[in-house]
């Protein structure tokens, strides 16, 4: 991994966060000093290989670690989204590496920046709803919803709706868990968005995807921040696009 | 008297499309349901857009919206005045270091938690959720913020139940609605 040392000397930068699953670069190095922290420098950030590319699925996955010669060329837009989300080492148990998206928040130009991105793919695609996920997908798909004149629909946990609902069980790790909508809130025919800040294992997005295909809804896409691929939520998602900003 | 700005032709359409459901989550309650209302493009839009007119311009630098229903107005509003978006969420949900307000319910207690460092002292803050009832949520919120140092310029609430009187319960804080319900 000797372009760690060469890739140190740019100024917007970053080294990928060792992760418990992969490794990519161990140990983890600071941000360079010129980078603005938005928090507590002692925090873990989220820095990306650049350049990182968005990803639709029928690209091939590059692997993360290096920043080859032919990787494509990312959208300027995108590294600062990604240094913006902080990285909570154990959260919520041991071993996971939780990604932090209430960084992104609190820096508005990164915010901005993110829906500007999902609302420029969508916004000339016909689409009329925009589904969000409890709860952090609620933060992102309104502000898209609102920008490409689609409605919002929130996909949400067991009786937190309070009209008529339909379910669906997806499972978990340990167990299984139910996601629901609300009946009527789209039509059969419509075209439809599934925005939530993260996929990992790719269950919640594929529960959504059937709750919004049980009553006819034609799901164009799923968007999201940032992707896990070790994960391989894409897979479980199968031929359901997905469309991330950072991975 | 309250603060919502009942001349303006937008509300009426918003009012409209709130919808009301009947003994939920228990027996007695008319339920307040803002789901309906972002089913339409035109009034979702109208809502936000009466917020960002009243508070664009007021240097307000934070945002705080109360989970879950906080999450969808909040946002919007925050990007358009050009202010960070803090959300704050029941317990052991956010996973850095937080500080945590516990407040009463009906019965028993909850806790309201903000990320650290989230906030800066001197900060001005406006604090949204969906609605305001016994006002004892968007209390915690309110303190949450000025733990922190922060000015919290006002409450806004798509829609008030005034019986519960919540808008006494905001340690004097201005309240901001577009619509009433009693």
């Amino acid at each position: 991994m000797h372009a760690a040392a060469s890739l140190l000397n740019s100024s917007n930068l970053s080294l990928r966060f060792a992760s418990q699953t992969q490794t990519r670069l161990s140990p983890w190095i600071a941000a360079p000093s010129s980078v603005r922290l938005p928090l507590n420098r002692s925090q873990n950030y989220r820095i990306a290989l650049p350049p990182l590319h968005s990803t639709v699925s029928g690209d091939s996955t590059q692997p993360q670690q290096m920043a080859s010669a032919d990787v494509k060329a990312q959208d300027p837009r995108i590294a600062g989204i990604s240094s913006a989300i902080r990285v909570i080492p154990d959260f919520p148990k041991p071993g996971i590496m939780f990604q932090d998206i209430t960084t992104l928040l609190l820096d508005t130009k990164a915010f901005r920046d993110t829906i500007d991105l999902f609302v420029e793919r969508y916004k000339d695609k016909n689409i009329s709803v925009v589904a969000g996920i409890e709860a952090r997908g609620f933060i992102f798909g309104p502000p898209i919803a609102l920008a490409i004149g689609a409605k919002f629909v929130p996909m949400r946990k067991p009786k937190k709706l309070p009209g008529e609902v339909i379910s669906e069980e997806y499972s978990l790790e340990y167990g299984k868990d139910v996601m629901e909508m609300h009946v009527g809130a789209v039509q059969a025919g419509e075209r439809a968005l599934i925005v939530d800040d993260l996929v990992a294992t790719g269950g919640t997005l594929s529960a959504a995807i059937r709750l919004l295909e049980r009553v006819g809804v034609h799901v164009v896409e799923c968007a999201c921040v940032i992707e896990l691929p070790e994960l391989k939520g894409r897979e479980r998602l199968g031929e359901k696009p997905l469309f991330v900003l950072v991975s | 008297m309250s603060a919502y700005k009942d001349k303006d032709a937008r509300i009426n359409g918003i009012k409209d499309q709130i919808r009301v459901v009947p003994n939920f989550p228990k027996p007695g309650i008319m339920f307040q349901d803002i789901t309906t209302l972002l089913l339409k493009p035109k009034e979702f839009k109208d809502t936000i857009d009466m917020f960002v007119e009243r508070y664009k311009g007021k240097n307000i630098s934070v945002v705080a919206g109360i989970e879950a229903r906080g999450f969808i107005f909040g946002p919007p509003i925050a990007l358009a005045i050009g202010a960070k978006f803090v959300p704050l969420r029941k317990p052991k949900k956010l996973p850095g270091k937080v500080i945590s307000e516990e407040y009463i319910l009906e019965y028993g207690r909850d806790c309201l938690e903000m990320h650290v460092g989230a906030v800066e002292s001197a900060e001005r803050a406006l604090v949204v959720d969906d609605l305001i009832a016994t006002g004892g949520t968007l209390c915690a919120a309110i303190n949450l913020l000025e733990r922190v140092g922060a000015e919290v310029v006002e409450c806004a609430c798509v829609i008030e139940l005034p019986d519960l009187k919540g808008r006494e319960r905001l340690n004097g804080k201005p309240l901001y609605v577009l619509v009433e319900s009693h």
